[in-house]
């Protein structure tokens, strides 16, 4: 069940963070125990900088990161593209093919499998989560589930971290997959306040905290037009 | 009549071959057919999300209350059994059957007597379901439950679109875009119905034409959307309050 895999992760990442408020950094230290991979990096894509590696387990994934960077190739470039690229074996002659500076770079490195999700929500690029493994092998169904979900976490951590009213220690709400409402409302915020996709989405969740309202329900006002973020007011949320 | 429609169909899964095939868009037309085809009130796509959820990906009609009544099914309901057992679903009288309670009251309120469902099935694997819905209580007929089939079919084929996927990674892959395309629709539909001051439904309709007279994809016009690169002509504004 869903809510019990969430649950059951969140424990886990709270379990990573040793009494402070949970982070990125302990979303990758519980992919690696889901996973059963042998490293993790989060590496976040912001308008002003290019892509910033902000986690890496060990040296191994800082030099994937490395590698993409310079090489402009490989799952984790891929991955803009929409979607999950998931490898099982960077030997195979069809990734030697695909990123023929990456895949041999990557395994003299010692990697063979390797995963790169991306951090989004819809229009929202956050930045990819790469995971890697020295022996090849796809993720088993269950392993999957757990990073998909745990992908969401760390969307949902980077995002609350843009503004100060997070939730410290609380989990935070999802931030991908969920009602189509929080989607909509976000893009109506966007032209309320003139701003950002991400900047919307992070002011909505912020509002919903603040007001210890499920996100849900703060969405459906918005959509059902009975809550506008205006430009010109000090608070972030009123009635239209 | 349903022969003419029924090579529609055929011709549309034969463009699910080309390159700048546009999978949303082709999933909306599918849910459509299922509409005309089946002579139902509704029809909805739903994908495994790989977190154990079910999640609308398209709909015969982008009203809320519609979208809504399909994702109440995220986690039961006749689409999840569906899902789960990979094996059609038929519920000819909702309130009599005395199952699910919420989403039985969800649907009266929209006026929906009967619901089935379809699997969409690659080989062992079950990827999703196709819902239809009608107001009329009743069992839908063996034919058309073939047709409802051979849709659900048809729509697999053109999600994955790759001879070989034999693999989850590459399934869940595609999925995994098509969902993320779906939330970014949703984004852009926002964008629209604030912007020229119209409702999902219509947003959405704006969306889809934009992207057809422009010969573009649904998600990449919605990106654009979404990004600010890209503003859909407004067709009439004259009266717009300020």
């Amino acid at each position: 069940m869903s809510i019990d895999r969430r649950m059951r992760l969140w424990s886990l990442v709270a379990d990573h963070a040793h009494g402070v408020p949970a982070a990125v950094e302990h979303v990758g230290a519980a992919v690696m125990s889901a996973a059963g991979v042998d490293g993790v990096a989060v590496t976040v894509v912001l308008a002003a900088t290019p892509r910033e590696t902000i986690y890496a387990s060990d040296r191994v994934a800082s030099r994937l990161e490395e590698l993409t960077l310079t090489l402009g190739e490989g799952p984790g470039v891929d991955t803009f593209a929409g979607g999950p690229v998931l490898v099982a074996d960077l030997a195979a002659p069809g990734c030697l093919a695909r990123w023929p500076a990456f895949a041999p770079a990557a395994v003299r490195a010692g990697v063979r499998a390797m995963f790169a999700l991306p951090l989004q929500v819809g229009a929202i690029h956050l930045g990819v989560m790469s995971l890697h493994r020295a022996q090849p092998g796809d993720l088993d169904a269950g392993q999957l589930a757990d990073v998909l979900v745990l992908a969401d976490t760390a969307c949902a951590l980077l995002l609350d971290a843009a503004d100060g009213s997070r939730p410290d220690g609380h989990q935070p709400a999802p931030a991908g997959l969920q009602h189509p409402e929080v989607h909509q409302a976000t893009g109506m915020i966007i032209v309320q306040l003139g701003v950002s996709a991400a900047v919307a989405l992070v002011r909505l969740r912020a509002y919903a905290y603040a007001h210890d309202r499920p996100l849900r329900d703060i969405a459906a006002d918005v959509v059902a037009r009975r809550l506008r973020f205006d430009r010109d007011r000090d608070d972030q949320g009123g009635t239209g | 009549m349903a022969e003419v429609e029924l090579a529609d169909v055929f011709v549309e899964m034969a463009d699910t071959l080309v390159d700048d095939f546009d999978v949303i868009d082709f999933l909306h037309v599918m849910t459509e057919r299922c509409v005309q085809l089946l002579g139902v009130s509704a029809a909805g796509l739903l994908l495994t999300d790989g977190q154990d959820t079910l999640q609308v990906v398209a709909a015969s009609s982008e009203r809320t209350r519609l979208l809504e009544l399909f994702q109440l099914q995220a986690d039961q309901g006749p689409c999840v059994e569906c899902f789960r057992t990979g094996q059609p679903v038929s519920v000819a009288d909702l309130p009599s059957a005395g199952r699910w309670p919420r989403f039985t009251a969800a649907a009266a309120e929209v006026g929906f007597a009967a619901v089935h469902a379809v699997p969409m099935r690659l080989r062992t694997e079950v990827i999703g379901a196709l819902n239809f819905f009608d107001t009329k209580p009743g069992a839908v007929d063996a034919d058309k439950l073939r047709i409802g089939q051979a849709l659900a079919d048809v729509a697999t084929i053109g999600l994955l679109q790759q001879r070989a996927i034999h693999r989850r990674d590459v399934l869940t892959e595609q999925l995994q875009t098509a969902l993320n395309s779906r939330v970014l629709i949703e984004q852009a539909k926002g964008v629209l119905a604030e912007r020229l001051h119209v409702d999902m439904a219509d947003a959405f309709t704006l969306l889809r034409n934009g992207a057809r007279s422009h010969n573009r994809r649904l998600s990449e016009l919605a990106q654009a959307i979404v990004d600010g690169t890209e503003q859909i002509p407004e067709a009439t504004t004259a009266s717009r309050p300020h």
